[in-house]
């Protein structure tokens, strides 16, 4: 069936079109004078590169330390990530497959967490992180982005175990198999699916965090991405065209992840946002 | 589940070490909020009870209020902005137009990118003598338009509310989208039959099929709304001389500027306070539509 009159389509391709193009023309104008010379930007800044200046991008990555921040933000994301699935798994295994008193309140207690705003928590964290002298270290980020993603995950991963068929577990029984064992040779596996969305969730979360971390730490050798190239920006006024050439390289990744795995990052984000 | 009885030990176990990750450090230290922000503290001396004295001294800066003021264009920016024109690109994209898929990749790729990069990208783009949009406008020889975008209070709030628009309006897209393709095609062509169409149809049957997902979308925003910390932090900063400050930046600089923890702790308790208060109306709002 067609529905769309000549006149509706001229009028949703051109302000879908122009839509698009407010969202890419940003990004676009800035790779492409990152390739430029400082002053061939500053003379046209909507001209093509006459040469395209590489070694801008090899400055970016010496002077804004950008191995440094890469490499912390993979630890710290990837660490974080890991605690948080296993650990969440491991809840949302028994809140979802076993009956024992306080589990509904337990699982409440989980779900509470999505509405609780970082900013109320920030002061507290950061004392309790000076306290125990975690300030400033990996740790003092993996704890809190573990303990604020835990709720989604849980959510997620109990609403697909409980759903699995009751006599999965049977076979492990009649094995002998106890419960940790079934866990981690039969539930775990199964839940791939929802452990592919969790992962992929708690990998763009923590990737993308800047709160805590500006707050957390401190030093520049264990400075995150989003807080290095804030910093470095903040710093290397001078050069417009080495500022966008940083960009473009922590924009290169994001985008490669996105368009691999839209379908999940668009339905666990918009998942995530709406149960929150 | 019987089969699996007896094993109290393990289930505790298991739930232990998520448990006290998840409590100590997201539960207790809301509750550690409400203790500081009564208290008087600086971080390094003693703390002192301070009573409500953090609170009616907040309530009486201006510089607070400002901020008040300031989220509250924030939330007219979701509510006004993100929303219908989330809701328009839905509408659009459920008319099974050729090349929709691809106006939804490119709609929602700003909220995978971090707000960080968002901030600094707009950064570049309000830079006043470099920046793309005075160029643009001077390349449209509309020069005398170009302004100092962030550094003048005339228009900061202006400049970073678009750019707010911009990072988040994808996702009330992709949400409304997912809403409209739940509804069912009879309902459709009931309304087709009945003579109901365009935007008659969109006004009287697809926006009403539609409303628990608009009131969720409306509730996101606002808590949203609330939250709002880094694109402002980065842009301006909060200047020029607090004229784009939020709340969230009056608490961060409040707190970790000034080391006035106990002062802090109490604003953040505020922030909580309004974004309840204000969901709370209204959820109360929209439950007696439904009546």
């Amino acid at each position: 069936m067609n529905r769309n009159s000549k006149p509706f389509q001229l009028f949703a391709y051109t302000f879908l079109t122009l839509f698009a193009m407010i969202n890419i023309v940003p990004l676009f104008w800035m790779v492409v004078n990152s390739f430029k010379t400082e002053q061939e930007y500053s003379s046209g800044p909507f001209s093509f590169p006459k040469v395209l200046q590489f070694e801008n991008y090899a400055k970016a990555w010496e002077i804004a330390n950008m191995n440094v921040y890469f490499f912390n933000s993979l630890i710290i994301t990837f660490f974080s990530l890991a605690v948080t699935v296993l650990l969440g798994a491991l809840a949302a295994y028994f809140l979802a497959r076993f009956k024992f008193r306080l589990q509904k309140a337990t699982y409440s207690l989980f779900v509470v967490g999505m509405l609780i705003p970082i900013h109320a928590t920030l002061i507290p964290i950061f004392l309790i992180m000076q306290k125990i002298h975690l300030l400033d270290t990996y740790w003092s980020l993996i704890l809190p982005y573990t303990a604020f993603h835990l709720s989604l995950t849980v959510l997620i991963l109990e609403g697909f175990m409980r759903v699995l068929p009751k006599d999965l577990e049977e076979s492990g029984v009649m094995d002998g198999a106890g419960v940790y064992r079934i866990f981690w040779s039969i539930i775990f596996p199964i839940a791939r699916p929802a452990l592919a969305t969790v992962i992929i969730l708690n990998f763009i979360y923590n990737w993308n965090e800047y709160l805590f971390a500006l707050v957390l730490i401190t030093s520049t050798e264990l400075k995150t991405l989003p807080l290095g190239l804030a910093n470095f920006v903040g710093v290397e006024t001078a050069s417009l065209t080495l500022q966008m050439a940083a960009l473009t390289i922590a924009l290169i990744p994001i985008l490669i992840f996105y368009l691999l795995l839209q379908k999940q990052l668009v339905n666990g984000m918009t998942a995530g946002a709406v149960k929150g | 589940m019987q089969t699996l009885k007896g094993s109290r030990l393990a289930i505790f176990l298991g739930l232990l070490p998520a448990l006290v990750i998840y409590i100590g450090i997201a539960i207790v230290p809301i509750g550690l909020s409400l203790y500081y922000s009564l208290m008087n503290w600086n971080g390094i001396g003693s703390m002192t009870f301070a009573g409500l004295n953090n609170y009616t001294r907040i309530l009486s800066d201006d510089t607070f209020w400002l901020s008040v003021k300031n989220n509250i264009v924030i939330m007219a920016t979701g509510l006004l902005g993100q929303i219908p024109l989330g809701l328009l690109l839905a509408l659009l994209l459920n008319r099974g137009l050729k090349g929709s898929g691809i106006f939804r990749t490119i709609g929602f790729m700003p909220v995978v990118i971090s707000s960080v990069m968002v901030s600094l990208i707009w950064g570049m783009i309000y830079n006043t003598e470099y920046g793309m949009l005075n160029n643009l406008l001077g390349l449209f020889g509309l020069g005398d338009w170009s302004q100092n975008w962030l550094g003048d209070s005339k228009w900061s709030m202006w400049s970073i509310s678009v750019a707010y628009i911009w990072q988040n309006c994808g996702l009330y897209m992709v949400i409304f989208l997912a809403a409209l393709q739940n509804i069912p095609q009879e309902v459709n062509e009931a309304a087709e039959l009945d003579g109901a169409t365009g935007l008659k149809r969109i006004l009287s049957i697809t926006i009403p099929m539609i409303r628990g997902t608009i009131m969720v979308a409306v509730v996101l925003s606002i808590s949203n709304s609330f939250r709002v910390f880094d694109l402002i932090q980065i842009l301006t900063g909060g200047g020029p001389a607090h004229q784009t400050e939020v709340m969230t930046i009056y608490m961060y600089n409040n707190a970790f500027i000034n080391m006035r923890y106990g002062y802090g702790s109490a604003v953040s308790i505020l922030i909580l306070l309004f974004s309840l208060i204000v969901i709370t109306i209204i959820n109360r709002i929209g439950r007696e539509k439904d009546a």
